[in-house]
């Protein structure tokens, strides 16, 4: 195969952090596994093991039906936020 | 009797005292079904990730509480009729692992609540010690209780 993995396979970052148990309320954790349109990020993207991919989908919907995730972002919302980290 | 984490969204659009009544009547339905309320933690207002109602922002209030599995249904029922809340959210802490952590959360919502108190015991207890130097002393001090109430609010 010519084409190459855009991401790496990488290790579980959980597990190394051996994370029994995650926080729906604590927002700026759940990034990791949210790609930049709050899409659930796939395993083989981020690396997660089944078990904690299983308890970070979880909470991810958690957080979104608390309104601390949004659902989806729009085109002009995903636009906009660059700008606002360049100034 | 089981462990049960409740998130509330209460309407931005009240007072903070409307907002603190409306808390205080959520408490009362949980212990009014026989739950024991164990910490509360009060998140604040804070901007909602998608607009609900048409509001943006929403006060956020967490309550952490041991009830009895069949009166959850009651007190969802009472939130659902409470036209001050924009959104509820009511979680179960069941296992071993969930409860482990369910107690370290409420240590720390305790341990939240009781560092504004000991913010405030030595605004009060400077003035009456350090009456000379009380020129400098109440302008840094008036200032941190009004930015707390700005972040409250």
């Amino acid at each position: 195969m010519a084409e190459k993995r855009k991401y790496k396979k990488r290790y579980c970052k959980y597990c190394e952090a051996k994370v029994d148990f995650m926080d729906y309320k604590d927002a700026g954790a759940l990034r990791f596994s949210l790609s930049e349109r709050y899409k659930i990020m796939p395993r083989r993207l981020t690396g997660n093991c089944k078990r904690h991919q299983d308890m970070i989908a979880v909470v991810i919907k958690r957080a979104r039906a608390a309104a601390l995730v949004p659902y989806t972002v729009t085109r002009k919302a995903v636009v906009t936020a660059p700008f606002e980290n360049l100034k | 009797m089981r462990n049960y984490e409740n998130l509330v969204i209460v309407k931005p659009t009240l007072t903070a005292e409307e907002i603190q009544a409306s808390v205080k009547a959520i408490e009362e339905v949980i212990t009014s079904n026989g739950g024991e309320i164990a910490a509360t933690s009060p998140m604040g207002m804070r901007k909602l990730a998608y607009p609900i109602d048409k509001n943006e922002r929403g006060y956020y209030h967490v309550i952490y509480s041991s009830i009895t599995p069949s009166a959850i249904s009651e007190i969802e029922r009472r939130f659902r009729i409470n036209e001050d809340l924009l959104r509820f959210v009511t979680i179960k802490y069941d296992t071993n692992r969930e409860i482990a952590a369910f107690n370290t959360m409420v240590e720390k919502a305790k341990k939240a609540a009781e560092a504004p108190a000991k913010v405030e015991t030595p605004v009060v207890e400077t003035p009456a010690t350090e009456a000379p130097v009380a020129e400098e002393a109440p302008a840094v001090e008036t200032e941190a209780p009004v930015a707390t109430e700005a972040a409250a609010e």
